[in-house]
């Protein structure tokens, strides 16, 4: 895979460069916009960013490349004057600076675009554009709102932006806040735009398009460092790409001339298998079974149409499909979430259609839910009372209606270590991690619940590669152990890599159930736009069959 | 753990008819706005004059505390210390005016006005006492405003006691009404509007300002923003704790002039027992401003649909109908319940009683 001599990655430090067939970029004397020299930032029992040094080149897209939790977001807040750091020098167009707050950042021409946007959702596009910058009229009487909306004007013409001034933000998509959000950087004269994980909330078009106004941005002088812990994108976009890891840089590369395994294994430390491997392994009895399971939306609507499947035990069974075909009423049908209308669940050799979501959980169900802020974890409680939700009532954890914290805080240390959990605090509140870190412990809760199922939707969405393909093998692990695995995921590879079965979902209905070595990857897109396999004559085929 | 079943939700008639009434106040602001003014006029032409002067005067201390309440709650400030401010203000205008002397000048101003100064200053320190607790020690927010309110209902009587013998002070002489020339002579509302009391002009005045500053200049967009989304302010480069000590203060000034105003125009003295004489009227001043979504306007137009129950229950009482006053005393009360039942659509600050500290995430 890589070069002779790759893979020496023992870690010493900073210097200890890894010698892999990636391209270190010179950029000493190049014109700097931004040149951050040597910054250390230090958080209680953590170093967020050990003496990292990033130069970034006027004019260019300039990549900031890492693993959740290996320091990018806090480097970038210090340059943003949101930290203040310890040790080292912010130079922004040659000059020495000290940021006590964002405002001298933007004092100083930086603009920052947070991964959660900063955004007034009840106010309109252009009372957000000029908030805390608002120019006035009548000695400072009177917001001047004339003089906004030609500033937008002239804006959006010169970078061919398109929005409403006077939309309010939360009626206006994802995609088109975002571009809010550049706006509102551009107007107050930004001229290094810093973007966090700019694609985490896009789809696939809206990425298209983020792509475009960063190439118009940089046309017209503007500098962009985005940050990103995805491969593509920083290959894609960027004219530069700067890796930390665990807080370190591990140097500044060129995309052009660096492959993905080079760029993955600095990024990790490690040799990473891009994809992962699986064995067929001897199923057993089934563990799940649905006969004509039919669920209702919210609104009422049909959404799953008659759905029969099978899951073994020592089987993955994945669910593919493009986003709102059912998938998630079907995966809440069985995990107790939603009341099917029609069809029966068996689990284990029980009907449990009527069962309670508890009850579920009590007979060895785990549930990686979709949305693990919403679902998934109690965002202000801390990991140690996340680590117990869904076993709070088991004897493990719990006798005689007390909770035995100290046990429940030796299993939540435990997820963290095992799962790679950064920083590695059980104490701080679920919220104050990343996305990764977040789905990290929550699929550690589930996987070590000892499950006979488990129901994984999504389990690497926002999660970083070297995590991802942890979980990877910790899916397949428990699969060896007999474990029955029903996958709902939107990525391809994924889906198929892991996969025993696969079975395409389409409004509602299985499109196909195939062995997923047995179809390409634009046969599979083609299932999932909703075009049944040639001489296919069953309407409803069953996955429970089919083998 | 939550559980979703699919489509549950029963609709009772009853909450059916809530329901349309409340679509349709929402789909139609016009409509809405034009049938108020119809019911205004009509009111005005089918009502005693008493009647509506001693509403427009009864008004006063809830528009102008609901309009400071307004921009507290706006920043994120939930500050139901209102009642207390309105009973301080109150107390302190009269016991100034007493003490320089009734129906005097001192300096040049009249002692009335002095008496609005001082009771305005004094509001204006409970509400800092009251910003100083929230934003710098974090206390939760609704035990202090109803720290603030208890401390007021015990403090003025008591110096009442010290001062007059007794928790109702003396009475002093009231504000005189001030006529407009020409604009008093327009029919229908010139006397109403143009020939009153200078509270009622300042209330008046009051909420233009208070919508003006609120809606057309850069500190009300902060206030706003501070409300809903403090880290954006933040990050914006906005300090939001400055933002939020103004407003809080403001919600002073606003609350101090209700209780003055209400002190020395409309009563002219202090009672301390019981409630006092604000009895609940900065808590009407809350729904009021919750009944008209934080609009400053809105909560004028509130205040009289309050003080007009409040002055229809003195004229039932006069008429002699044998219905115990205790029952008739709710109304205002069971008002404010029904009508924030119908209007659906107050839509709360979104960090509104949350602690904000820049940096923590």
């Amino acid at each position: 895979m890589s070069e002779p001599g790759a893979g020496t990655t023992d870690g010493t430090g900073p210097t200890a460069a890894v010698e892999t067939n990636t391209a270190d970029l010179d950029v000493t004397n190049s014109d700097l916009a931004v040149h951050l020299d040597g910054i250390t930032k230090r958080f209680p029992g953590v170093v967020a960013n050990d003496d990292v040094d990033l130069r970034v080149e006027r004019g260019t897209v300039h990549a900031l490349l890492g693993e959740n939790g290996a320091g990018k977001t806090t480097l970038m807040n210090v340059l943003y004057g949101l930290y203040q750091p310890d040790e080292g020098r912010v130079v922004v167009d040659g000059e020495e600076r000290t940021f006590d707050s964002p405002r001298d950042a933007i004092d100083a021409g930086i603009g920052m675009i947070h991964q959660h946007f900063m955004l007034v959702d009840p106010m309109t596009v252009a009372e957000n554009i000029a908030l805390g910058n608002e120019p006035t009229k009548w000695f400072g009487m009177a917001v001047d709102r004339d003089r906004i909306d030609r500033e937008i004007r002239d804006l959006c013409d010169r970078y061919g932006f398109e929005v409403d001034p006077d939309a309010t933000v939360e009626d206006v998509s994802v995609g088109v806040q975002q571009r809010v959000e550049i706006l509102k950087a551009l107007f107050r004269g930004a001229d290094v735009l810093i973007l966090d994980e700019p694609t985490a909330v896009l789809t696939p078009q809206e990425v298209e398009g983020l792509y475009d106004v960063l190439e118009e941005l940089t046309d017209q002088g503007k500098t962009i460092i985005f940050i990103t812990h995805k491969l593509e994108e920083a290959t894609h976009a960027a004219d530069a790409i700067t890796v930390l890891r665990d807080g370190v840089s591990v140097g500044t590369v060129d995309p052009d001339r660096t492959d993905r395994e080079a760029l993955a294994e600095r990024m990790v430390g490690r040799e990473v298998i891009l994809e992962a491997d699986s064995d067929p392994v001897e199923t057993g009895d089934t563990v799940l079974s649905t006969r004509d399971v039919t669920v209702e939306d919210d609104r009422g609507v049909e959404v799953v149409s008659g759905i029969d499947l099978d899951v073994r035990a020592g089987e993955i069974l994945g669910i593919a499909g493009v986003d709102g075909n059912g998938q998630a009423e079907l995966i809440e049908a069985i995990t107790g979430l939603r009341i099917p209308d029609e069809g029966t669940i068996d689990y284990a050799g029980d009907d449990i259609t009527a069962w309670s979501r508890r009850r579920r959980i009590e007979n060895g169900m785990a549930y990686i839910p979709e949305d693990r802020q919403e679902r998934g974890l109690v965002m202000p409680f801390d990991l140690v009372e996340n680590g117990v939700l869904g076993s709070q009532r088991s004897g493990r954890f719990a006798s005689g209606g007390r909770i035995d914290w100290a046990g429940v805080r030796d299993h939540a240390e435990e997820i963290i270590e095992t799962y790679d959990v950064r920083p590695p605090d059980a104490t701080a509140a679920a919220r104050s991690f990343s996305g990764g870190n977040q789905q990290k412990f929550i699929a550690g809760r589930e996987f070590e619940r000892d499950p006979s199922l488990v129901v994984a939707t999504h389990p690497t969405r926002g999660v970083d590669i070297g995590s991802t393909e942890f979980i990877h093998d910790r899916l397949l692990e428990l699969r060896r152990e007999g474990v029955a695995v029903l996958l709902v995921s939107s990525k391809l590879d994924e889906i198929r890599s892991l996969s025993d079965r696969l079975a395409v979902m389409y409004e509602g209905e299985f499109i196909d159930v195939t062995d997923p070595d047995a179809v390409t990857e634009e046969e599979l897109g083609l299932r999932m736009a909703g075009q049944r396999p040639d001489g296919e004559a069953d309407r409803h085929p069953n996955p429970g069959e089919s083998r | 753990m939550a559980v979703t079943r699919g489509p549950t939700t029963e609709v009772t008639p009853m909450r059916n008819a809530i329901h349309r009434a409340r679509t349709s106040l929402e789909q139609r602001p016009l409509a809405a706005a034009v049938g108020g003014v119809a019911v205004f006029l009509l009111v005005l032409w089918t009502t005693p004059a008493s009647w509506q002067t001693s509403t427009l005067r009864f008004a006063v201390p809830i528009a102008l505390a609901a309009i400071g309440g307004i921009f507290a709650e706006k920043s994120g400030v939930i500050n139901i210390g209102i009642e207390g401010l309105l009973i301080v203000s109150a107390f302190s205008a009269i016991v100034v005016v007493d003490w320089l002397g009734d129906g005097g000048a001192t300096a040049g101003l009249p002692n009335l006005w002095w008496g609005m100064l001082i009771g305005v200053l004094v509001s204006v320190l409970f509400a800092l006492l009251f910003a100083v607790v929230c934003l710098e020690f974090e206390a939760d927010q609704i035990i202090a405003g109803l720290a603030v309110w208890l401390i007021s209902l015990g403090l003025a009587p008591f110096i009442s006691r010290i001062l007059f013998d007794s928790p109702n002070t003396v009475n002093i002489t009231r504000f005189e009404n001030v006529t407009v020339p020409v604009l008093s002579e327009i029919p229908l509302v010139g006397y109403l509007l143009f020939d009153t009391e200078p509270q009622v002009y300042l209330m008046l005045a009051g909420a233009v300002a208070g919508w003006y500053l609120l809606s057309r200049t850069t500190f009300g967009r902060w206030v706003v923003a501070s409300g809903e989304n403090p880290k954006a302010l933040d990050t914006a480069g906005v300090d939001v704790r400055k933002v939020r000590y103004a407003a809080v203060l403001l919600s002073g000034v606003f609350a101090g002039l209700g209780g003055a105003g209400f002190g020395l125009g409309t009563l002219g003295t202090f009672a301390g027992t019981g409630d006092t004489v604000i009895n609940g009227r900065g808590f009407i001043a809350i729904a009021t401003y919750l009944l008209a979504n934080y609009h400053p306007i809105g909560a004028l137009l509130g205040s009289f649909l309050f003080a007009g129950l409040n002055s229809m229950q003195d004229v039932l009482q006069a008429a002699g109908y044998a219905i115990p006053t205790e029952l008739i005393r709710t109304i205002p009360h069971m008002t404010v319940i029904v009508v924030l039942v119908f209007v659906g659509r107050t839509r709360l600050p979104d960090a509104a009683g949350d602690h904000y500290e820049s940096g923590d995430d």
